[in-house]
């Protein structure tokens, strides 16, 4: 997470040049370190990443196709209307929450790149970091309490004479948990893309008889727009594995692919279903996650995550 | 140069509107959890009936909320430090070697937080079956670290990159080793941002509520765990009261994490 805002890079003398020779041709005041002993101290990273990420991700997709009914994991996820269901809700709910997580998190961003006043520019900071402050579980159970039955959206619907709505344990009280952490997320790291784009671009379109509007649709949002895709893209992926947040705010009826996998490790004690289900969900985030950094390097998706 | 047209002054408005309302619905939920740990009833209702301390009484009295707080901190501490232990030589091989593969472990090093969690959390429950770490404290502490890796690298890399090299050059000039030059020179600089990275990397392990759900097990309940299981099954009003001082207690690390990036920018 990036604390502060990205300080002016301070400029730096011009580096000496150096020679590209091969491992050992390195002189004694080279500041460049042999590439065996750069794999030494890469060591421990390897380790845990082969460990604890690579290896389990292989073992996990060859399980789920040598154990149980083999590809038939993938079948009986696919086919059951069970899975499907919970497919389909968390597939479209990342999506939305994708879209919503951009939307608000770039217009908090953005006003908060441009506001003159410093007290607002620090309540809108505050508005972005208080999801963060508050932690995952606090998080969702702070929405547990506005939506439930005597939670004060109830309570005051009912106050103005109307229908309450009884929101949670329903797929919207899970899209509002889950957009609700991802805007911060989103504004943060869309922050960092309005700070590399020069206002005074914007004053130009303006000076020559732009609206504001005008100015922001065809010079602000083209210049940040691999920016928006790359954060975008993170945010579905996220919002795909999203696990406490179904679990409170939609309760045991809401079909979401976390609840699903859970079920079938630890009601059903069914591994070879819950790891096909798994790498369904890993495929598409991988998928989306590889088509992104196709189309906005790998500089752009690296600074999206916040 | 500015001269409002017609439509400026509805597009304004229309847009700091949606973010005024945006900022608010932010900040609510947190005002909400902190107004209701003040509430003196036995069950959760809203507007309380009345105000006081009541939960905070309650939480100290219910010996169930300390240990578990207790054993998030005994898994966050050696996962901060294992984190630092991880990274820090990373950095000085990704920064100052031309390995081939370095900017590919750069990102790929921070994998751990962008895949979806659930599905990953299969994956190490699987890893875990295997190599018997299911329901184990050191399983917990190095499922956390890969959350943490990646935190910790974000956080120090962008402090690494400011380091001019030509220092540790100069040092090695007048007859510093280069371990001497690093010790005295770059890690001293880097130091703020290792520091904030730990902080971070803290308090992403005490938050942690997926992983420990299908790793953990009976005797291992952290407090993010406890917390989740309560609210799962009724609303305890002293979870507000927890809730209240986890956050005070993370936006103090995180305020101190900032500052301490912003010493090493210097």
């Amino acid at each position: 997470m990036r604390l502060a805002g990205r300080s002016a890079e301070t400029s730096l003398p011009a580096s000496p040049p150096r020679e590209a020779g091969s491992d050992d041709a390195e002189g004694h005041w080279s500041a460049i370190l042999a590439n065996r002993w750069a794999l030494l101290l890469v060591a421990p990273l390897l380790a845990v990443l082969l460990g604890f990420v690579a290896y389990p991700l292989a073992k996990l997709t060859i399980d789920s196709l040598s154990t149980g009914d083999g590809i038939g994991n993938y079948e009986a996820v696919l086919q059951s209307s069970a899975g499907r269901r919970a497919l389909i809700t968390t597939v479209l709910a990342s999506v939305l929450v994708g879209a919503v997580a951009v939307l608000l998190g770039g217009l908090l961003a953005w006003h908060i790149r441009i506001a003159k006043s410093a007290v607002v520019k620090a309540v809108l900071w505050l508005a972005v970091l208080a999801p963060f402050w508050m932690g995952t579980v606090v998080k969702n159970y702070a929405i547990v309490i506005l939506l439930s039955a005597e939670g004060p959206l109830d309570k005051g619907l009912e106050l103005v004479g109307l229908a309450p709505v009884s929101l949670l344990y329903t797929s919207t009280a899970v899209g509002i948990g889950m957009v609700y952490t991802m805007v911060p997320y989103a504004a943060f790291a869309l922050y960092g893309v309005f700070l590399t784009i020069d206002e005074s671009l914007l004053l130009a379109a303006r000076g020559m008889g732009a609206s504001r509007a005008r100015a922001i649709v065809s010079v602000l949002l083209p210049l940040a727009m691999p920016g928006i895709l790359a954060s975008g893209a993170l945010v579905f992926a996220i919002s795909l594995g999203f696990y406490v947040t179904p679990v409170l705010l939609g309760g045991a009826q809401t079909p979401f692919m976390a609840s699903f996998i859970q079920d079938y490790i630890f009601t059903f004690y069914d591994y070879p279903i819950a790891s096909a289900a798994s790498v369904i969900l890993l495929a598409v985030a991988l998928l989306t996650l590889g088509l992104t950094l196709a189309l906005v390097g790998r500089g752009r998706l690296r600074r999206a995550v916040a | 140069m500015r001269r409002a047209l017609p439509g400026d002054r509805l597009t304004g408005m229309a847009s700091a509107a949606a973010v005024a309302a945006t900022a608010l619905l932010l900040l609510v939920p947190a005002v909400l959890v902190a107004l209701l740990s003040f509430s003196e009833d036995r069950y959760f209702d809203f507007p309380p009936h009345a105000w006081g301390l009541h939960q905070y009484r309650t939480l100290l009295e219910d010996p169930r909320w300390g240990s578990a707080l207790w054993l998030s901190v005994r898994i966050a501490v050696p996962v901060a430090v294992l984190a630092a232990l991880v990274v820090v030589p990373t950095l000085l091989a990704i920064h100052r070697s031309r390995l081939p593969f370095r900017n590919a472990l750069a990102v790929g090093g921070i994998a751990g937080i962008v895949l979806p969690i659930s599905a990953y959390a299969v994956a190490m429950y699987g890893l875990y079956a295997q190599i018997g770490l299911l329901g184990t404290y050191w399983g917990l502490v190095l499922a956390n670290l890969t959350l943490a890796v990646p935190v910790m690298l974000l956080v120090t890399s962008a402090a690494m990159s400011r380091i001019p090299v030509e220092l540790e050059l100069a040092a090695m000039v007048v007859g510093a080793s280069r371990v001497q030059a690093w010790a005295a020179i770059t890690l001293r600089l880097l130091f703020p941002a290792i520091l904030a990275g730990g902080v971070l990397a803290f308090v992403t392990s005490l938050d942690e509520a997926v992983l420990v759900n299908f790793l953990g097990g009976p005797g291992l309940e952290t407090l993010p765990k406890a917390i989740l299981d309560s609210v799962r099954y009724g609303l305890e009003p002293v979870i507000a009261a927890i809730a209240t001082l986890l956050m005070v207690g993370t936006s103090l690390a995180m305020g101190l994490a900032a500052r301490l990036t912003r010493l090493g920018a210097r």
